[in-house]
């Protein structure tokens, strides 16, 4: 069997991702072939973008399912109780502003983050978003994706017949 | 606005989109790729092509894409299939992919559906 998948971003296409299996537990888990995994690395286009005051919800699509992301920009409101001029200098506040002005439609991003279920469907709570000015990184994600799914994420399990 | 509708640009090569093909259907949502041949800025048609074939695109809800001949072009968009079997694709994102290695997007696409194809199979068992 593999290394334990749920402590890293598995490199995933959306159709895979969409295809998890769910389990309704609280919160929900996501299982690949019986294996946990909570965290997921894609590379995609955006083709849809939505900005509110408190989040930006986007669309990927890397030609295999469109996947929902939501980028929060609601560190003011979570850091209500400290003072201002340490809120106003947050970090992570400015590094979401930062990240959600390189989500415009039509760009190669690539974005990690958590798998949460919002209305049912899978969807990720985007940690990090990169804006890839290389095409080629699109194709060498899709390898990188079928080369990780024979090699490690899709082993069988050590009691599978098969197993080595 | 995130619409949960939107399908996602099934890639594909240009020489693929032939009438006979299961990817030539009207409205299919696809991704084309290939190099800008012309550009008519009054119809906002761009013509791309690949090799010897080659595919009209409708650009009237692009914005922010600048048009050069010759460089690599990638559209996301429905396809529209006229009576003579003239398709042009409804493009409703636009983006220039130059640098791309045309050749190895092709043959990583074709391991990519192998792969897809396997999954599916399998899951289906």
């Amino acid at each position: 069997m593999g290394p334990p998948l749920h402590l890293v971003h598995i490199k995933i296409l959306a159709a895979d991702l969409l295809s998890l299996t769910v389990l309704q537990t609280s919160p929900p888990s996501f299982l690949r072939r019986g294996r946990t995994v909570t965290r997921a690395e894609l590379v995609g286009i955006v083709v849809s973008r939505d900005r509110r005051e408190k989040f930006l919800r986007f669309l990927i699509d890397d030609g295999t399912g469109c996947v929902p992301c939501v980028l929060w920009l609601n560190h003011q409101y979570l850091n209500a109780n400290v003072s201002s001029e340490l809120s106003a200098s947050d970090p992570n506040a400015e590094m979401a502003l930062k990240m959600s002005e390189e989500v415009c439609l039509g760009t190669l991003l690539r974005v990690r983050g958590k798998m949460v279920m919002y209305r049912g469907a899978i969807q990720i709570s985007v940690r990090d978003v990169v804006l890839e000015k290389d095409p080629n990184v699109e194709v060498l994600h899709w390898l990188q994706c079928v080369r990780l799914a024979k090699e490690c994420y899709d082993l069988p399990p050590p009691s599978a017949p098969g197993a080595t | 606005m995130v619409s949960a509708g939107i399908k996602p640009g099934v890639p594909v090569i240009l020489r693929e989109l032939e009438p006979s093909s299961e990817m030539f259907k009207q409205g299919a949502s696809l991704r084309v790729t290939g190099i800008l041949q012309s550009y008519d800025m009054d119809s906002a048609t761009a013509v791309i092509k690949d090799g010897s074939v080659s595919l009209k695109i409708d650009t009237q809800n692009l914005r922010d894409v600048s048009f050069r001949t010759n460089s690599a072009y990638q559209f996301i968009g429905e396809l529209q299939i006229h009576a003579d079997n003239e398709a042009i694709l409804q493009a409703r994102i636009g983006r220039n992919v130059d640098g791309l290695d045309l050749n190895l997007y092709q043959s990583a696409l074709l391991i990519q559906r192998e792969q897809e194809a396997k999954l599916r199979s399998s899951r289906r068992t």
